[in-house]
């Protein structure tokens, strides 16, 4: 009859779907009970960023006297970029702990606990760009074609990302004490990070070593596309990307060997 | 249809319980790490046809949680592997990992999505799922304020209206009152009409023997008997 379909594929396509809507429903809850009974709600994923900002740029523009052009625009790039990568890999970790009622209940797939968390946070890095942007213009600046790297750059921090959160969320429910640990490593790695300086002040043996750091290598180049007008060098756009590729299928092979391994011990 | 092989699941228990990764480091250092192997599920192996209605008895820490939770994809056997036609709904505690935060309401829509319903199609069954559990008034009511037994009957209705192939449940009837018990039932006659499976883990071996044709025992772990109800309700009375 009208059967064209294989029936397998319309399985997977009935999964993807059931995913999508699981997602849907956990972001949406997740929400919910964010902001249930704050004054500001919302509001407050936007103003903490700003409130860095401020913070970082009185003590570094101010105090320390840094001479970096259009400091305020610098520094809030970096700010954005960075609170993406820390908060969803701290979120996923914290995610499974306060979805341990049911990963342990339901056969709800891990994964799409830990996706839901990043689907969250990828709306509140999107309009923190936008606003970002809003910004930059009211100063009176003004993008070139280079910013099209931003088309690449993004993607490039959103997976990373992802692959770090699939990493570390069988380790978090292992081990009661990893979310200190991450906690102390993702503080070394916000001052390895070239958020409040130029990487270029990074001694020369060191900055080999330095530029390992994807998360560095994304902030570094998104700065040159957005502020200085120059495409980054092609064959450190590929390594970025092969390094952000290494780090996701390790990531995700992690995850897809220990995801539910550890539900019992949550 | 449900055929299981070979299904064992390894609990390694740490002697001296290790939970932070210092202290595992640390007692790895001086080599004390020292591991009680606990085999809650050994070497079980049944299968079960369409339209069967089994039940699972066993002591308490016989293992008819785990194997419910290994046929419901909760957590991956340590060794064996199972078959399972159709789509699963485990029913294994009747809390179903609702959030007391939230209302009756906003709970039905993630455990229905759960259960592979989507936003639109819950809102259609939404007013049969209240009627079904008796709780309609209560819609907008945060969880934390029904009782053990209200939610119970939520998640019974929520489950039925997903209309799953095979059924887990484990012990449902802890919590309900004198009319929920012959409510349920008559969704499990019918669901054996139509050709779905359910295994019903239970200490209430009236109920088992009044609807199971056959049985599963379970004790320490492994498989002791299986087959028709009356014969092995007396050999775990023997137990």
């Amino acid at each position: 009859m009208g059967l064209t379909r294989k029936p397998e594929s319309t399985m997977k396509k009935k999964k993807l779907s059931h995913y999508l809507n699981v997602i849907y429903e956990l972001s949406r809850l997740d929400f919910k009970l964010k902001y249930y009974g704050s004054v500001l709600g919302l509001l407050w994923s936007f103003l903490k960023p700003f409130m860095m900002l401020a913070i970082l740029y009185v003590v570094f523009f101010y105090f320390l006297k840094v001479g970096i052009q259009n400091y305020e625009v610098y520094l809030l790039l970096g700010i954005i970029f960075w609170n993406f990568f820390a908060d969803t890999t701290k979120d996923s970790t914290v995610g499974v702990v306060t979805k341990a009622h049911l990963l342990q209940k339901t056969n709800l797939p891990p994964f799409v606990v830990v996706t839901s968390v990043i689907v969250h946070s990828l709306w509140t890095f999107l309009i923190t760009l936008a606003i970002f942007f809003i910004f930059f213009f009211a100063l009176g600046l003004h993008l070139t074609w280079s910013a099209l790297t931003l088309l690449l750059l993004v993607p490039s921090l959103i997976i990373l990302t992802a692959g770090v959160s699939f990493l570390i969320v069988p380790l978090h429910m292992r081990f009661k004490d990893f979310g200190h640990i991450w906690d102390i490593f993702l503080q070394m790695l916000f001052w390895a990070t070239p958020i409040v300086y130029q990487y270029t002040l990074v001694p020369e043996p060191y900055s080999r070593w330095y530029l390992l750091n994807p998360v560095a290598r994304i902030i570094i180049d998104a700065r040159n596309a957005v502020l200085y007008n120059f495409f980054p060098e092609a064959k450190q756009l590929l390594i970025t990307i092969a390094i952000t590729a290494v780090v996701f299928a390790g990531g995700w092979l992690v995850f897809r060997k220990y995801g539910r391994t550890f539900i019992d011990e949550l | 249809m449900i055929k299981a092989k070979g299904i064992a699941k390894l609990y390694r228990i740490p002697h001296e319980k290790t939970t932070t990764l210092f202290e595992l480091v640390l007692g790895y250092i001086k080599d004390q790490v020292t591991y009680e192997n606990f085999y809650a599920l050994k070497n079980v192996n049944f299968s079960i046809d369409k339209g069967e209605m089994v039940g699972l008895v066993g002591k308490n820490g016989s293992g008819k949680t785990t194997l419910l939770k290994i046929l419901g994809g909760i957590v991956p056997p340590t060794e064996g592997e199972f078959q399972i036609e159709g789509t699963v709904a485990p029913l294994l505690s009747l809390s179903v990992g609702f959030h007391h935060e939230l209302t009756a309401q906003e709970n039905l829509y993630l455990y229905g999505a759960i259960l592979g319903m989507p936003r639109k199609e819950i809102k259609d069954k939404l007013d049969r799922i209240f009627d079904f559990a008796g709780v309609g008034k209560f819609r907008d009511m945060k969880v934390k304020n029904f009782s053990s037994g209200m939610i119970a009957r939520l998640a019974f209705a929520t489950m039925v209206q997903t209309d799953p192939d095979v059924l887990l449940l484990d012990e449902i009837f802890a919590v309900g009152d004198k009319d929920f018990k012959p409510q349920c039932f008559s969704v499990f006659e019918d669901y054996k009409r139509r050709g779905k499976t359910i295994i019903f883990a239970s200490h209430d071996l009236t109920a088992v023997a009044e609807h199971c044709e056959r049985t599963l025992l379970l004790d320490k772990g492994e498989l002791k008997a299986f087959g028709k109800t009356k014969d092995v309700l007396d050999q775990y009375g023997g137990l």
